[in-house]
């Protein structure tokens, strides 16, 4: 299981909205595709799978996650 | 940056060289049996009458200014008259190719395009189009007017109506085509398809590339035309016009089906001189003007050096870009080449010419040279030619007879009414948006960064009264961002630019989202070019479009400088109200990227007459003024504070309506109510204020802070209102003091509240020095404690107070060094 966390994305950044999955849950992704886009209050930002597999969704789109939350698995 | 447009190193790091489009020079070699073959005799000899009418009238214009009479008629004329006699050839052999629907703009040397244009309408549009625009042009009055002094009718009156009207304006008379308020410089007639002169060399570039846009997006078939010298090719924003005019996106990017480019053709009559600097030559480093088409495009602009002085070949360069324009190939560009036989005004010594060389021109005088090729060709005996030009002599002097009577053409009255022209300002009209959306937007539902706002809540506190994150409340930027897009939805003559606009949602994200669901043509990222940015607006609203540009930054309201003082600001004034300038100029005010990135020009803005300007700190008034600007038919200039863009809605008791709402422009709101002290804030400045009056309240003083929101237009009621219960009042600013609006509305305070008040009126605002980096930031822009520093000092000196903030310095001594 590969983690995908919300990232530290500036220092004055502490939360993301998930804006978009571009992937279901449970498809299958390649490693470096983007599959999610978040947004914070500075930028929208896309995402890639950390890893080849099944995606995991943890985190649905229009929830708001910490930095450092893990938004979905890669198994 | 759009995804669709791959930058492939493959490709462009593939070795090879550049070629460029051919410019051809002097190319024109049609014999004139078949010119007249083609157009006939009679439209040959109406161009040289046409040439004819204009010498003339400039001629007698070289009269009054030289002599102060024209034929014995005496007229002291105190305005400018800078002359085209010698490049005649160039504007009629224009006029002759021109449609009557294209539109013209012009230069500060424009009576000849404007005269040629619209002689060319009278003589070419039908009978009933004529008698319609007389009839229609201040209610007929005009026409009643010239008809009853020259006892003509037909098109001859019609001939006689637009010389009439045009020399009273550039005589400044109340009837003139724009009211007297335009002037030689600034004269037009869009009836006829002459849009504005502009007293700015160059002005007209960015403006009627603008008025492309327009035209393309409308599909009505006409093209515009950019007016300027070849003296023009040193401005910046001439090249910024003509890029802007060129973009890429047009035909890579654009669905609207309107071709590569603007239909914009940018004419450059080269008379080689920029007032007394010669361009080839000296001052420019172009050897032939024609060749700034290749630095353009791959086309080159579809450049040509033209002989200036025949109209044919004029006319069959323009006929043939004419085509490539309204096939959606252009723009283009022409270098027609010409000379200036007067000096570029009545006191132009020739210092910087030689006799010789003018004489080598007069040899090409474009008149005679017509006249003979005419002559040769056996359409017009030399008799017809001599009368022809005692026909247009005494014409132009019936006209400046007529003009020159005060009972025909009466001085604009501003003594009987001493704001007249004050009125002319703004029509402060708005539109009503359409109900339904328009066709080319998609549904917002499917942007998942649309659905995103839509999800937050509408107040920024929660149930417990803590402030909510602008992750989850609707924010200042969500507000801009709602009521923008509902006038992009609802009304498709809106079209939005700027740089980074579309897919990083403009530079702080007010447009997120609105590239999911808008095309191309309602909003492209712009180059980086803040003078064509503004100008191309003020065009596409001049032409029945509206605009919404975005600068980056305010601090960039410098690159765009003219456009935004004197064009934006001015022309509907200049037209006596006959044009519109629906414009929404959005100015994001910066905060810790220091002195070029941070400072607030509302100052700057306000000081010039003909804008309107607001600066909302709350979401729920940046989202009501911000349709209001949008739909104002007047100029509008939004101020936005980077730092405010995350706030949330606190104070407005329902938070921000998530339906459409207009606030009214020029109302300032209480936001605190107080009995002690009045506190007016611009901008950001209500958020210290807020937090002052808190602190001032521990202290038993009771402040009531006012944020201006609007700042022209300005009711002073409820202010002096406040003051009457008060006694006290403070300003705050974040602009630099001097100079600022806040000192405006003091001084405006100190006299019309003299009465209430208990000490004099006090303005804080940031020092008059640069904005220092973030870490500094606190020292420059007014501080919770400054304001109660002052407070305490200058309204309660007898209260026991300790000085908390910086600012204890004396304000004299300061200014005596320059600060």
């Amino acid at each position: 299981m590969t983690p995908l966390p919300v990232p530290q994305l500036g220092n004055e950044i502490t939360e993301a909205e998930i804006t978009e999955w571009h992937k279901a849950d449970g498809a299958t992704v390649e490693e470096g595709e983007p599959i999610v886009t978040i947004t914070t209050t500075k930028m929208a930002i896309e995402l890639e799978a950390p890893a080849a597999g099944t995606l995991q969704i943890r985190v649905e789109e229009g929830e708001i996650a910490e930095v450092g939350t893990v938004l979905a698995e890669i198994a | 940056m759009p995804k669709e447009l791959v930058v492939d190193p493959a490709s462009s790091r593939t070795p090879g060289h550049l070629s460029q489009a051919t410019i051809p020079v002097h190319a024109y070699a049609t014999p004139i049996a078949d010119e007249i073959a083609r157009r006939g005799a009679p439209a040959l000899i109406e161009a040289l009458r046409h040439m004819l009418l204009i010498r003339e009238f400039e001629g007698m214009l070289a009269a009054m200014k030289a002599q102060g009479a024209y034929r014995g008629i005496a007229y002291t004329y105190k305005g400018p008259a800078h002359l085209s006699i010698g490049q005649e050839a160039a504007a009629v052999g224009s006029a002759l190719a021109l449609d009557t629907g294209d539109h013209i703009f012009g230069s500060h040397r424009s009576h000849g395009e404007f005269l040629a244009k619209g002689l060319a309408a009278v003589a070419r549009l039908p009978q009933a189009d004529l008698d319609r625009i007389l009839a229609t042009h201040d209610e007929g009055r005009l026409r009643d007017t010239v008809a009853r002094a020259l006892g003509r009718d037909g098109r001859a009156l019609a001939e006689d109506v637009l010389l009439f009207g045009f020399l009273a304006e550039i005589f400044m008379k109340a009837n003139g085509f724009n009211g007297g308020m335009g002037g030689s410089m600034h004269a037009f007639f869009p009836p006829f398809g002459c849009y504005p002169n502009n007293a700015i060399v160059g002005a007209s570039a960015g403006i009627a590339a603008g008025a492309a846009l327009r035209r393309r997006l409308a599909g009505d078939g006409g093209i515009t035309v950019a007016h300027a010298g070849d003296g023009a090719t040193g401005c910046g924003p001439v090249w910024e016009a003509m890029n802007f005019a060129a973009m890429g996106q047009y035909g890579r990017l654009w669905q609207d089906g309107g071709g590569t480019g603007l239909p914009v053709l940018f004419f450059f009559t080269n008379n080689f001189y920029a007032m007394g600097g010669q361009t080839a030559g000296e001052t420019m480093g172009w050897d032939r003007l024609s060749r700034i088409g290749a630095g353009l495009s791959p086309t080159a602009l579809h450049a040509e050096t033209v002989d200036g002085t025949n109209p044919l070949a004029v006319a069959d360069a323009v006929a043939r870009k004419r085509a490539l324009l309204l096939n959606g190939d252009g723009p283009a560009l022409l270098d027609v080449e010409c000379y200036r036989l007067c000096g570029h005004s009545t006191t132009d010594a020739n210092a910087y010419r030689t006799r010789d060389e003018i004489k080598l021109w007069e040899e090409l005088d474009p008149i005679r040279q017509f006249a003979t090729t005419l002559e040769i060709a056996g359409v017009l005996t030399e008799a017809e030619a001599v009368a022809m030009r005692e026909e247009v002599a005494d014409r132009i002097e019936a006209i400046t007879r007529a003009v020159t009577d005060p009972a025909l053409a009466p001085p604009v009255d501003v003594a009987a009414e001493p704001t007249r022209i004050g009125r002319l300002m703004f029509s402060h009209r708005a539109i009503d948006l359409p109900a339904e959306p328009a066709p080319d937007v998609g549904d917002p539902t499917g942007s998942a960064a649309l659905r995103g706002i839509a999800r937050k809540a509408r107040h920024g506190l929660a149930g417990d009264g803590t402030e909510l994150a602008p992750l989850r409340a609707i924010t200042l930027r969500d507000a801009l961002g709602e009521a923008i897009l509902h006038h992009m939805i609802h009304d498709d003559r809106l079209v939005a630019w700027g740089e980074e606009c579309r897919e990083w949602g403009g530079a702080f994200g007010v447009y997120r989202g609105f590239a999911d669901i808008l095309p191309h043509h309602r909003l492209f990222n712009s180059p980086i070019s803040e003078a064509a940015i503004v100008a191309a607006a003020v065009g596409h609203a001049m032409e029945g479009g509206r605009s919404l540009v975005e600068l980056m930054y305010a601090d960039f309201i410098g690159r765009a400088g003219d456009e935004i003082f004197n064009q934006m600001a001015k022309w509907q004034a200049m037209s006596a109200g006959a044009l519109s300038l629906p414009v929404v100029l959005r100015a994001s005010v910066g905060s810790k990227y220091g002195a070029q990135h941070s400072q607030d020009w509302t100052g700057l803005i306000t000081h010039i007459p003909g804008l309107k300007v607001v600066y909302p700190a709350t979401p729920y008034d940046a989202k009501g003024l911000m349709a209001a600007a949008l739909a104002s038919q007047d100029p509008v200039v939004v101020f936005e504070s980077q730092r405010l863009y995350d706030k949330v809605e606190t104070m407005a008791p329902d938070g921000v309506p998530a339906g459409y709402y207009r606030l009214p422009f020029g109302v300032p709101d209480i936001k605190r109510a107080g009995r002690d002290l009045t506190i007016l804030t611009i901008g950001p400045a209500l958020y210290p204020a807020l937090a002052a009056a808190r602190d001032l309240a521990a202290a038993g003083i009771e402040a009531e802070v006012i944020d201006a929101r609007s700042l022209v237009p300005f009711d002073y009621r409820p202010v002096l209102d406040s003051v009457a219960r008060t006694g006290r009042f403070l300003a705050v600013t974040e602009a630099s003091e001097r100079g600022s609006f806040a000192q405006t509305i003091a001084a405006t305070i100190a006299r019309h509240g003299f009465a209430s008040l208990t000490a004099p009126p006090r303005v804080i605002g940031a020092p008059n020095w640069i904005v220092p980096g973030a870490d500094m930031e606190a020292t420059y822009f007014p501080q919770p404690d400054d304001i109660v520093d002052a407070v305490m000092a200058d309204f309660f000196p007898d209260r026991p107070a300790n000085r908390r903030g910086l600012r204890d310095w004396d304000d004299i001594a300061l200014a005596r060094t320059g600060l």
